[in-house]
């Protein structure tokens, strides 16, 4: 559009003055970070003394410790546990809150509501109601005579636990994406099948979830980042426990820079991180180019 | 598109249920914050709080803001959370303006390494940026927690630069022909316009500056300086036996969002929507 300008309305340096913060914060708290910490996974450094490089060592240490391989694992579990449960969720919930009731408002903004509450509340408050024998869950079991398990301190169980209350909590804002995503098709599309005489069934494999798809790929790489955004809960919950049960890569940097002071370490997991993170963005990338829309 | 009445009634009954599901734990908090510390440890449980509406209701509450210094956390995280979003109502029009706007040399490449930059995982750049923040002798000062609003936010500049695109051209061109500055026409024209935006850019910055932890966490190590979920989390590793008087802090960290939320939730859902539609 201001290339058909026809005279110059602003300075060629007003674009830079205008973006100038942001360039300045792109630099010092992104670029120069992300450069630094990959130069730092192969050193030895506790933050005080010089860094001292010490080439793959981090890298050799950590893929021989069988420790990182369980944390890997548990982080790979939790994104898939947690992707397909936000999604399906959050799909189930749009379907519903798409009908005509009601009071339909209150009900979505309730379902939304633990999207906004910090971690480390919601984390407490089902650490209590998860809590044996006096929490409310087991006791409802128990009532129909099912003997709940330690849903935090089995190690086989406790991993799902976490996933499950992150599921809990996000699952409306997946919600709302979706429901975005419903209302954008057309109805006559939806009449026409209905004359069609498609059944509910039908309508919904054949005709609403493939125009929504467009949106599942939005919400497939937006759940996947936040399917690394699980350090308050980790460390409001379980601290990465019981033995390295619910341990996670995010959690894990945190604990080796700033509790063993490893950073040079911790900086390796991060970029192990930073490795999976980046192929899981690649691959959906490769299946849809830009979900932030594209510059003209 | 529901034609019989009787699935009528199965979904409003599965809504209800979803919704019971959702605030549930939140009725719990609250409830569990007027016991006291023999009932929740007594069975049969018992939902309804014993101490509500007799004498010494708000014993806990006075407990954890008095003894425990919650009223002070909950003004650091107001503080901080204030200031840090209007860092990013500041910064983030400036930047979308210029990128929806103007034409400049390098302007893709910055928008591509921004975009980029929303993928990165926080714990990859925390590390140096605790360096760089030590370096700076801010640590114990609340600056690592709002600078930086004041001079990044990726996600804030491209909700704007859809919203400012969005802004009828007639208007730009107006602005123009009168001689305005580009200044002038950011400020005065189409921030204005963007007031809905403006505000669910404040609010959503605010609740993820409230919601914070990480930082907080790193930064801050003296009682004074800190915000409500460090006094969470410094609370519960102190005090764990006592679920009255945690999970009363728990209420209070979480009160001010959800009043904020309650006024606000159409704004936050309605933005939230429209990101959707992009994709």
């Amino acid at each position: 559009m201001a290339e058909k300008q026809k005279f110059k309305w602003h300075s060629w340096a007003t674009p830079y003055i205008l973006i100038f913060p942001t360039l300045i914060g792109l630099f010092v708290f992104r670029l120069i970070p992300i450069v630094s910490s990959f130069v730092l996974s192969f050193s030895n450094w506790n933050l005080i003394k010089d860094p001292v490089f010490n080439g793959l060592e981090n890298y050799k240490e950590l893929f021989s410790d069988p420790d990182f391989w369980v944390i890997l694992g548990n982080t790979l579990k939790i994104t898939v546990g947690y992707v397909v449960g936000g999604m399906v969720f959050g799909l189930l919930l749009a379907l519903l809150v798409n009908n005509k009731i009601r009071g339909m408002n209150f009900f979505r903004a309730a379902i939304y509501m633990p999207v906004i509450t910090s971690s480390v509340a919601v984390g407490i408050v089902w650490l209590r109601i998860l809590g044996p024998k006096y929490g409310i869950l087991d006791y409802l079991l128990k009532m129909v005579g099912i003997t709940a398990p330690y849903w935090l301190q089995d190690p086989k169980i406790a991993l799902w636990t976490v996933t499950f209350v992150q599921v809990w909590k996000m699952s409306g804002y997946y919600m709302i994406l979706f429901l975005a995503g419903l209302q954008s098709i057309s109805t006559d599309v939806i009449e026409a099948s209905v004359v069609d005489g498609a059944s509910p069934r039908q309508r919904l494999f054949r005709v609403i979830i493939p125009m929504l798809s467009p949106t599942t790929f939005f919400v497939f790489t937006v759940a996947i980042m936040d399917a690394f955004k699980n350090f308050e809960l980790i460390y409001a919950m379980t601290k990465g426990g019981p033995q390295n049960a619910t341990n996670t890569l995010v959690y894990s940097v945190y604990v080796n820079a700033f509790s063993y002071f490893r950073v040079g370490y911790a900086e390796t997991i991060a970029w192990v991180l930073m490795a999976v993170v980046g192929s899981l963005t690649l691959v959906n990338f490769y299946v849809k180019k830009y979900w932030a829309q594209p510059l003209e | 598109m529901v034609k019989k009445k009787s699935s009528k009634w199965i979904i409003l009954v599965l809504i209800i249920l979803a919704a019971f599901i959702s605030i549930f734990p939140f009725l719990w908090m609250v409830s569990t914050s007027f016991m006291s510390e023999d009932v929740i440890f007594s069975l049969p449980i018992q939902l309804w709080p014993n101490k509500l509406f007799k004498a010494g209701m708000w014993e806990n509450y006075k407990t954890v803001i008095s003894k425990y210094s919650f009223g002070l956390y909950t003004w650091n995280s107001f503080l901080i959370s204030f200031l840090a979003a209007l860092g990013q109502i500041v910064v983030c029009p400036m930047a979308s303006f210029a990128f929806a706007k103007m034409r400049f040399p390098g302007r893709r490449w910055i928008y591509a390494l921004l975009l980029m930059t929303l993928m990165i995982p926080v714990q990859v750049i925390i590390i140096p940026e605790y360096y760089l923040m030590m370096k700076l002798g801010w640590i114990n000062t609340f600056l690592p927690l709002i600078i930086p609003s004041f001079l990044s936010g990726a996600l804030g500049t491209f909700m704007f630069i859809s919203v400012f695109e969005a802004i009828p051209s007639a208007m730009f061109d107006a602005a123009v022909i009168d001689g305005a500055s580009a200044y002038k026409i950011l400020w005065r024209v189409y921030f204005p316009q963007a007031t809905a935006s403006v505000a669910t850019l404040f609010i959503i910055g605010f609740m993820n500056n409230w919601n914070d932890l990480l930082r907080p966490l790193l930064y801050l190590n003296k009682a004074k300086l800190y915000t409500v979920t460090i006094g969470l989390t410094r609370f519960q590793t102190e005090y764990t036996s006592s679920w009255a008087l945690l999970l009363t802090a728990s209420v209070l960290s979480v009160l001010p969002l959800i009043i904020v939320y309650i006024f606000c939730q159409r704004y936050i859902i309605e933005n939230q929507m429209s990101a959707g539609v992009k994709g």
